[in-house]
């Protein structure tokens, strides 16, 4: 089997997608469940004209630097077409893989996050942000 | 789903992030695992090949995939992530492009961006060798012969196991430029379509019917005419792309020719070398028989040399006397791995010398001949004037 590797981008420039990368995992609140669709993860800010970004979740601050990839990453999507113009019944499923975009930056926080004590914010402000993400299972 | 958002709230609001401003980001309305989206990693030059759509994915559904440019093979290699990596998808032309995160209610002179998915890992390429053994096992399994010749023409060609250049694409994981290679290594030809090994016996039979004609027409073996030849061997029942098969594989098409036919030199080693494996087909044998029955083979104006069969055969000291017998390193799997098994179960020691015809044709990128030694064998010297042995390891 052959999958052709299409791109659509053609002469003009590949998309650019964005990645945010943190240590450890982002976790909604459990009243939230399943359905946090589109809710608020964080803020990402630039304080100064430095590439130095900090990304607020909850009440933790992760401070970061917007770094370049050594080597850019394609953004590929599969899609299955079936085809059936084989004889009778034998269908077969051809796969096809797209260029959709590229990456070739990350925002990368890899530092412990701080927790934004000095100014504690009313919970129910919190909550009516749906700000409901915290900081959660540093790794390395 | 395609639409245009001159405001740009996706990726682009990111990677322009102004200094003094800041971004929301939150899960897309759309958020999930969203497992048809994959990241690869490649280097400027791949990118380059894939962006001008020269790239595909080659393999057998219980094959691990390779990835193919035009003339190299890669590995694929995910790599996994404990980080949480947040997928940022652009807005404009996308159809992850957001637009129901207007009507949250959020505070509308802050931007929010969605994120797509998380990437829980990349995909990373490494050049490998090609799998391209399975081409001789695909092609081995009919090979040409008279019996082709005597067939029906209405025999499927999928129940004959025949193999077009689309079906080799489908089958065997290599580049384009690897598959040639590959083919022209084998000595394979494309008859009527379909790319075929020549069974030996009717390879065998077709030089000897040229080595007769050229005495019978006093040709020389230095400027054959193609033309002429083809007219004389057509009479004897060879096909043209046959004959220019045999010709391909026992000769060079000479350059600069000015008239219309093109001459042809035979090839003294290539022809000596046939012959000396129509000799070994009977067995081990001493060497001065061997050596008798090659030289009464070979077209008298052919010197058979023993250098020539490098690779071809194993030459075994018994008492007093030399034993020879066909062992060919062009039967030999060019996987390390089975190629090192077999030449140990052949011979469980090596000198380099005799060593070297049989591993000479094996790449692995990344891996120089010295690594190859290193990875595959034990080398041991008995003093530092002694000639290496090398065994298993």
């Amino acid at each position: 089997m052959q999958i052709k590797v299409k791109c659509n981008c053609g002469e003009t420039k590949c998309l650019e997608w964005a990645v945010v990368e943190l240590q450890g995992i982002v976790e909604a609140q459990p009243s939230f469940e399943d359905r946090f669709q589109t809710l608020e993860i964080g803020v990402l800010c630039r304080p100064s004209a430095q590439e130095v970004y900090t990304f607020t979740v909850g009440y933790h601050e992760l401070t970061g630097s917007k770094v370049p990839l050594k080597k850019p990453l394609l953004v590929l999507k599969k899609k299955k077409c079936v085809d059936e113009d084989q004889s009778g019944d034998t269908k077969s499923a051809t796969a096809e893989l797209e260029v959709i975009g590229i990456i070739r930056q990350r925002f990368l926080f890899k530092t412990r996050p701080k927790a934004l004590i000095s100014k504690p914010q009313p919970s129910v402000k919190e909550r009516s942000r749906a700000s409901g993400s915290a900081v959660t299972g540093q790794t390395t | 789903m395609e639409q245009q958002n001159p405001h740009g709230r996706g990726a682009d609001a990111v990677l322009n992030l102004q200094p003094n401003s800041s971004v929301a980001i939150a899960y897309h309305s759309l958020f999930g695992p969203h497992d048809d989206l994959v990241l690869l990693e490649v280097d400027e030059k791949l990118l380059e090949e894939v962006l001008h759509e020269r790239v595909s994915i080659r393999g057998q559904a219980e094959e691990e995939a390779v990835f193919c440019t035009k003339s190299k093979t890669y590995g694929i290699k995910y790599v996994g992530t404990s980080n949480s990596v947040l997928l940022i998808p652009p807005s404009g032309r996308s159809e992850y492009y957001e637009n129901e995160l207007d009507s949250q209610g959020n505070d509308s002179t802050k931007e929010v961006v969605p994120v797509i998915k998380l990437a829980p890992g990349i995909m990373e390429l490494v050049e490998i060798a090609p799998r391209i053994d399975k081409l001789k096992l695909l092609l081995s399994e009919n090979p040409y012969s008279l019996a082709d010749e005597w067939e029906s023409e209405e025999m499927d060609k999928c129940e004959k196991q025949m193999y077009n250049w689309n079906d080799l694409l489908d089958k065997v994981q290599a580049s384009d430029d690897e598959l040639k290679a590959g083919l022209r290594a084998l000595s394979a030809v494309e008859i009527d379509g379909y790319w075929r090994l020549v069974d030996e016996k009717y390879m065998d039979s077709m030089l000897q019917m040229l080595l007769n004609n050229r005495i019978l027409n006093d040709w020389s073996l230095d400027a054959l005419d193609e033309g002429v030849l083809m007219k004389v061997m057509k009479m004897d029942g060879f096909s043209e792309t046959l004959v220019h098969h045999c010709l391909d594989v026992y000769g060079d098409k000479l350059e600069g020719d000015e008239g219309n036919s093109c001459l042809w030199r035979l090839d003294e080693k290539r022809v000596c070398v046939h012959f000396a494996r129509e000799v070994l087909r009977k067995g081990k044998m001493k060497v001065e028989h061997f050596m008798d029955e090659w030289q009464k083979k070979i077209p008298v104006e052919m010197h058979a040399n023993f250098d020539m069969l490098e690779g071809e055969v194993l030459t075994e000291r018994l008492g007093v006397e030399t034993w020879v017998r066909g062992f060919r390193v062009s039967s030999l799997p060019l996987n390390p791995v089975e190629r090192f098994s077999i030449l140990f179960r052949e011979r469980p020691k090596w000198e380099w010398k005799d060593l070297q015809p049989y591993i000479r044709d094996l790449t692995v990128p990344g891996l120089s001949s010295e690594g190859l030694l290193l990875k595959y064998t034990r080398r041991t010297q008995p003093n530092p004037e002694a000639e290496p042995v090398f065994s298993a390891r």
